[in-house]
């Protein structure tokens, strides 16, 4: 067994490979720890970004909720643009268009239909 | 301390150097024996092999956690943003009320430099802020709360002031973007997030336990049916001034409400700042004498029991006596009246000699039965309990045939009448959205065939009698008109001015029993005629034009085919006496 006979520098080369690996592990714990914790901030901070983000989201959708308030729309659509709900004499069905076109010839030259 | 020393048994140490030299000399004696797997050193070797294999594991998983972190985690983390109730949205997900992140304001008096100097510019930066309750936390030896509900643009101005001593911990507050649209609905909560009225009381521990953005809690309002009932309920209260007036739209084979409106309404946002008129939700917590829209109920009940068909003749030339009462139509016929025509001449007479041959125990049961004797079935707390007869007997069968003697909430009213014409089942009524193929079951209360005549009966009505004013050109519109008058304590009996004007419409009324039907109801309590309506304000000329405007409004939301049909458009129909009767 020259692992536990051979000596490097006086001592043996099991306790030197143990002290080597003891070393190492002590180190990869270390940087992993650094990582994790360099990460960590990371997170923390896209959270808190995404947190920001998601109250400005919501804040919009509650102003886009208020903005587009029927009431409002309503009062907008009239006064400014004239419109108002849809009237019976102002929709058909596709497949009633021929019938009432040709029921109506002299309102459609008229551009009433 | 020499004492207990000197009394403890010297240890042994004897075999601890024994088991020492055993160990150090075993590498000799296991290869003197051959036998060299009884090495001790060998032995060391494996307990390190393991240690150094559980540190290499450890140290690998610590780097698994660096390099590829939870993901779900973080994003969990990220959204749910601590909300105390979940959002509520309409039947087609528009929001309706959300929580938003604000901030309360606290004041620490040990870290304040200059008092006259903090207490100026937070009375400057919160206008609203009173002055006796900054000066309470100025001069208090603790940490105290002094404003919450800041918006984070509030909390940025004072915060760039560089106050010391001021500090802000963020807080949920519920917002109601849509201010007063749907507000009765809706509801509100106290500033601790606890449901006080409508949905949000209603629905209060459900919206609580699904405090998540991603799953909103659906209502089965529409909006933009809401919005369009509380603009013409709106619109007929600045025509009639009325006290208050009430609307209300549902789903007849669900029992959905597809918009509940109570006028004058309030904003949520600042319930405090709201009467409690303007609180009250009139469709579920006021009661009315509905007047003659019951005169459906007792028409549909002779028809169920076999006690009149739509040919039954009534005579209605003569008042009637029933039990105390002398019964009067308000426009006397003077004729001897079909059955049809005594609900499209809504002829109390002709209505009180059916209750007549229905009896006082048959009308109770189907009263009962309509849920009309009970709060309506809803999942309002708010739902009020209606005012019915102590005893059924003559007089009380003379009065409830024609909608006096008892007193219900629109919303009961609107329950029952969706059950006659439904195809007859009593569903209950509903705030909360059902899934699409939703199949609400129901006790049966009247028979299929009465709920078709009763679809033919109430379009009749608009065709040819008192809800012309209904009418929409393209759709099959039915209702029938009621007027309450009102029962004054101090009169000791009915008035004459005032009443409770009402509309109970269906559409369409054509198709089989499995069509898609709504009913819509308008009631404004105590109206005032005007020049054009001649001074009269019964329920033909004040809710029946804004039921018929509602439906032609919510009919395409509805996926309600208008029919197109030029001629009909043209050609309306004139009802036999408009409006003016009861």
């Amino acid at each position: 067994m020259i692992l536990f006979t051979r000596r490097v520098w006086g001592f043996r080369l099991v306790d030197v490979i143990g002290v080597g690996l003891l070393i190492a592990l002590i180190l990869s714990v270390y940087l992993a720890k650094t990582f994790a914790g360099r990460e960590r901030g990371e997170i923390a901070r896209v959270e808190a970004e995404i947190a920001t983000e998601h109250n400005r989201v919501r804040l919009l959708q509650a102003e886009v909720a208020h903005l587009e308030r029927p009431d409002r729309i309503e009062h907008l659509s009239s006064t400014y643009l004239g419109l108002g709900p849809v009237k019976t004499t102002q929709e058909i069905s596709p497949e009633a268009l021929s019938s009432v076109l040709s029921a109506k010839p002299t309102a459609v030259k008229e551009g009433r239909l | 301390m020499s004492f207990t020393l000197q009394s403890l048994p010297i240890p042994n140490w004897r075999w601890i150097k024994d088991l020492v030299w055993r160990i150090e000399h075993a590498f000799e004696r296991a290869r003197a024996a051959g036998r060299a797997e009884d090495d001790t050193r060998l032995r060391i070797f494996v307990v390190l092999a393991i240690f150094s294999i559980a540190f290499v594991v450890l140290a690998a998983g610590a780097a698994k956690m660096v390099i590829f972190p939870d993901v779900s985690r973080i994003e969990a983390v990220g959204r749910e943003g601590g909300l105390d109730r979940a959002d509520l949205v309409d039947r087609n997900g528009a929001v309706l009320a959300l929580d938003l992140e604000h901030y309360g304001l606290y004041l620490e008096p040990h870290d304040i430099w200059d008092v006259g100097e903090t207490r100026r510019a937070l009375l400057a930066a919160l206008p609203d802020l009173q002055a006796a309750r900054l000066d309470h936390a100025l001069n208090s030896k603790h940490r105290s709360f002094l404003v919450g509900g800041l918006t984070p643009t509030a909390k940025a101005q004072i915060h760039d002031l560089g106050l010391p001593g001021v500090s802000f911990e963020p807080e949920q507050k519920r917002i109601y973007p849509l201010g007063s649209t749907a507000a009765h609905v809706i509801g509100f909560t106290d500033t601790g997030g606890l449901g006080l009225e409508g949905a949000e009381a209603a629905f209060n521990d459900e919206i609580r336990k699904t405090a998540d953005p991603r799953t909103p809690f659906a209502l089965s309002v529409d909006l933009r049916i809401q919005a369009a009932l509380e603009d013409e309920l709106t619109k007929a209260a600045q025509e009639f001034h009325p006290l208050g007036a009430v609307g209300v739209v549902t789903n007849v084979k669900t029992g959905e409400v597809l918009g509940m409106a109570s006028w004058p309404s309030f904003d949520p946002n600042h319930p405090g700042q709201a009467t409690d008129d303007q609180k009250l939700n009139r469709a579920a917590s006021a009661v009315y004498e509905m007047g003659s829209t019951f005169k459906a109920f007792t028409v549909a009940i002779g028809l169920d029991t076999g006690v009149a068909t739509p040919d039954s003749t009534f005579d209605a030339r003569v008042p009637f006596h029933l039990g105390y009462r002398t019964i009067h139509d308000y426009h006397a016929a003077k004729k001897i009246l079909s059955l049809v025509e005594v609900f499209q001449h809504s002829s109390n007479i002709g209505t009180a000699r059916l209750a007549e041959q229905i009896g006082p125990k048959r009308l109770s049961q189907y009263f009962i039965a309509l849920g009309l004797t009970r709060p309506a079935k809803i999942e309002l707390k708010e739902s009020a309990m209606p005012l019915i007869p102590h005893k059924w007997d003559d007089d009380a069968v003379a009065s409830t045939s024609f909608g006096h003697g008892i007193d219900v909430s629109p919303l009961a009213l609107s329950r029952a009448m969706g059950a006659l014409l439904n195809g007859g089942t009593l569903v209950p009524l509903t705030i909360h959205k059902l899934p699409a193929d939703a199949k609400v079951a129901g006790p049966r209360v009247v028979s299929e065939k009465t709920s078709q005549q009763m679809l033919q009966i109430m379009r009749a009505n608009v065709t040819g009698g008192s809800g012309g004013k209904a009418d929409v050109p393209g759709l099959s519109v039915g209702g029938k008109t009621g007027t309450g008058e009102k029962y004054i304590k101090a009169l000791g009996g009915y008035s004459q001015t005032q009443q409770v004007s009402s509309f109970a419409a269906v559409f369409p009324t054509d198709g089989d029993a499995k069509t898609d039907r709504y009913f819509v109801l308008i009631l404004l309590d105590e109206p005032h005629g005007n020049a054009a309506t001649g001074g009269f304000s019964t329920g033909g000329w004040v809710a029946a034009p804004a039921a018929g405007r509602v439906i032609d409004r919510v009919s395409p939301f509805l996926h309600v085919q208008r029919q197109a049909n030029l001629a009909s458009l043209v050609a309306q129909t004139k009802p036999a006496n408009p409006g003016d009767e009861r």
